[in-house]
């Protein structure tokens, strides 16, 4: 304010002297003074409610002034060409602001997501048309300084009803940066995507996740159930993470965790170490270890180990994220081993015209598995690109149009499938 | 001196003027300003990164960092979203959101309205770190050094 102030102050006092009083006020001139004086005026009735507003609080405030700095500190400093010390009276804070920025507890804030989506593909079999993708709540609620709870539920359009999920439930202590402990259900931390995008289709750049982490897929286990510590690790600019979890692992059905307990005597682990190098802002890499004892049927139990590894990049100019995983499986029974591998590259840039606001894409990804695999029955060998673009309407909805070209299965047809989605956060 | 003259003298002050005075504006450093108590001195441009990105969420064990920015359209805003978080408005919404959307943060960065208001939270919160405009920062406030150097001095970054 201060300065349009002096600059109209300026032009008005260069204008009167270039007029040397000599000719009649211009109607330029007339406004200049009309604007100074409703300028006066309403810095006159700012000062006049800041000094009410100061006066109603000026019996609470003595107690909340803020803290002497220690003396001597080589930190304090007081700008040299502070143009207007604020008096005593200013220095005393305004107790209902602060009272109002302070956190309470409990602190309930609730987001949701949704999506709509349109498909049309040329695979037999398939129908095209319109779809209700899922509608999701997240909970966040600090319950004190170092604790706090997250929630996340989903309702998925089913033929007859909604499906209703608790698809993450965490309460979490945080000790300090290097540790923090949580119980509940989370997105198993393996390898990128799985832990870094949820149930918001808004959130990601593409309209669906890449088939080896794919909701209700069984390549990786998608959900844990169990505890998890995490924190960073004290590497300076090298921005080590970490994450351990022990949990139940996947139950007899493989693309389910063991919500209700776990299906056999023996517990998964997880452990995951990344890197985010401050030289090199938005680069992320890392690795996860996964191991549980699978049992799909009483009497069957196969050792499962998965190990991943994921390059990021997520500045958006460009954005750029890979993700490799192999899962090995062993017969407890026979002793026989199974590998399969996925993985997938991801490419992105948002256009820096039109307020940022397009955002094209594309993406390769794989799946080999070898057809004896006896845990991996849902699990079909692919080959698939997909081709698209994303515009963000608002700050808070995007629409998406991909094209995809996939085959799934060994000698198997390609086929050509064309998605629209509109998604969004409220 | 013609009466087009003396317009055109006018307008040409009052460009000078409007220049000079978006200089002096767009050149102002944005101090890093922290509670008296928080026991830090001194942060590299990585770390005031870490810290406004909730990559770093604790001071010392029990002093949570509490991160204030200004509400858009100010200039301090604008000097924190292009020099630390190097994103647009709309991308450092979707980045807090995204936050806690993982469970990595219970809470976004909260918004003050002006520099006096930064100025009164960030002496009464424990915890608490905001940049505010140099000229405005009140006398005894905790100025922070970013990579050794204080605002005003050759090479300070963060204007």
């Amino acid at each position: 304010m201060r300065p349009a102030v002096l600059a109209i102050f300026l032009l008005a006092i260069s204008h009167n002297a270039l007029a040397q009083n000599d000719s009649p006020p211009s109607s330029s001139e007339t406004n200049v003074q009309a604007l100074l004086e409703r300028i006066q005026q309403l810095e006159k009735r700012i000062s006049d409610l800041e000094a009410r507003e100061n006066n109603r609080a000026d019996d609470k405030q003595a107690t909340l002034q803020a803290p002497a700095p220690p003396p001597g500190d080589a930190t304090e400093k007081q700008y040299p060409s502070h143009p207007q010390p604020a008096d005593e009276h200013d220095h005393l804070p305004n107790t209902t602001v602060v009272r109002e920025a302070e956190e309470h507890y409990p602190s309930l804030q609730i987001r949701g997501f949704g999506d709509v989506d349109f498909s049309a593909s040329d695979q037999k079999g398939s129908v095209s048309g319109f779809n209700l993708g899922q509608f999701v709540l997240h909970f966040a609620s600090p319950l004190s300084r170092k604790v706090s709870y997250f929630g996340e539920v989903s309702f998925t359009a089913q033929p007859a009803s909604y499906e209703l999920q608790v698809e993450r439930s965490i309460i979490r202590y945080d000790y300090n940066d290097y540790f923090k402990i949580s119980f509940g259900k989370y997105h198993t931390p393996i390898g990128y995507w799985n832990a870094a995008f949820h149930h918001g289709a808004w959130l990601q750049t593409t309209i669906s996740r890449p088939q080896m982490v794919q909701f209700g897929g069984t390549f990786i286990p998608v959900h844990f159930v169990g505890l998890l510590a995490e924190g960073n690790i004290p590497s300076g600019g090298l921005g080590l993470g970490y994450n351990v979890g022990l949990g139940n692992g996947r139950s007899s059905i493989l693309s389910k965790a063991g919500d209700s307990g776990d299906v056999n005597d023996n517990r998964a682990w997880v452990a995951t170490v990344f890197a985010r190098p401050s030289r090199i802002y938005g680069l992320q890499l890392g690795g996860s270890v996964y191991r549980d004892k699978l049992t799909p049927q009483p009497g069957q139990n196969f050792d499962e180990t998965i190990t991943s590894a994921h390059l990021v990049y997520t500045k958006e100019h460009p954005e750029f994220l890979s993700e490799f995983a192999n899962s090995h499986h062993r017969d407890v029974l026979t002793g026989r081993s199974f590998n399969s591998q996925a993985f997938y590259v991801q490419l992105a840039y948002r256009f820096p015209w039109q307020h940022d606001k397009w955002k094209p894409y594309y993406r390769f990804e794989y799946i080999h598995k070898p057809d004896s695999d006896p845990v991996y029955t849902g699990v079909s060998d692919l080959v698939g690109s997909t081709l698209g673009i994303r515009y963000d309407i608002t700050n808070y909805a995007a629409f998406k149009g991909e094209y995809r070209s996939t085959r799934l299965g060994v000698g198997e047809p390609r086929s050509n499938a064309a998605f629209f989605q509109t998604a969004f956060t409220f | 001196m013609t009466a087009k003259q003396k317009s055109l003298a006018v307008l040409l002050l009052a460009a000078i003027c409007v220049v000079a005075l978006a200089q002096t504006s767009t050149n102002v450093d944005i101090a890093v300003v922290v509670h008296p108590d928080t026991p830090i001195t001194n942060l590299s441009m990585a770390e005031v990164r870490k810290v406004f990105l909730g990559d770093r969420q604790y001071w010392s064990t029990n002093v949570p960092v509490v991160l204030l920015i200004r509400a858009p359209v100010a200039r301090e805003r604008d000097v924190v979203l292009k020099r630390i978080y190097q994103m647009s408005d709309a991308q450092f919404k979707q980045y807090w959101i995204a936050k806690i959307f993982r469970a990595e943060s219970a809470s976004a960065p909260k918004v003050v309205y002006s520099n006096d208001m930064a100025n009164e939270l960030v002496s009464a919160i424990p915890g608490a770190i905001a940049f505010i405009d140099a000229r405005e920062v009140r006398p005894g406030a905790k100025i922070v050094r970013v990579d050794g150097k204080l605002p005003g001095e050759p090479g300070y970054q963060l204007r």
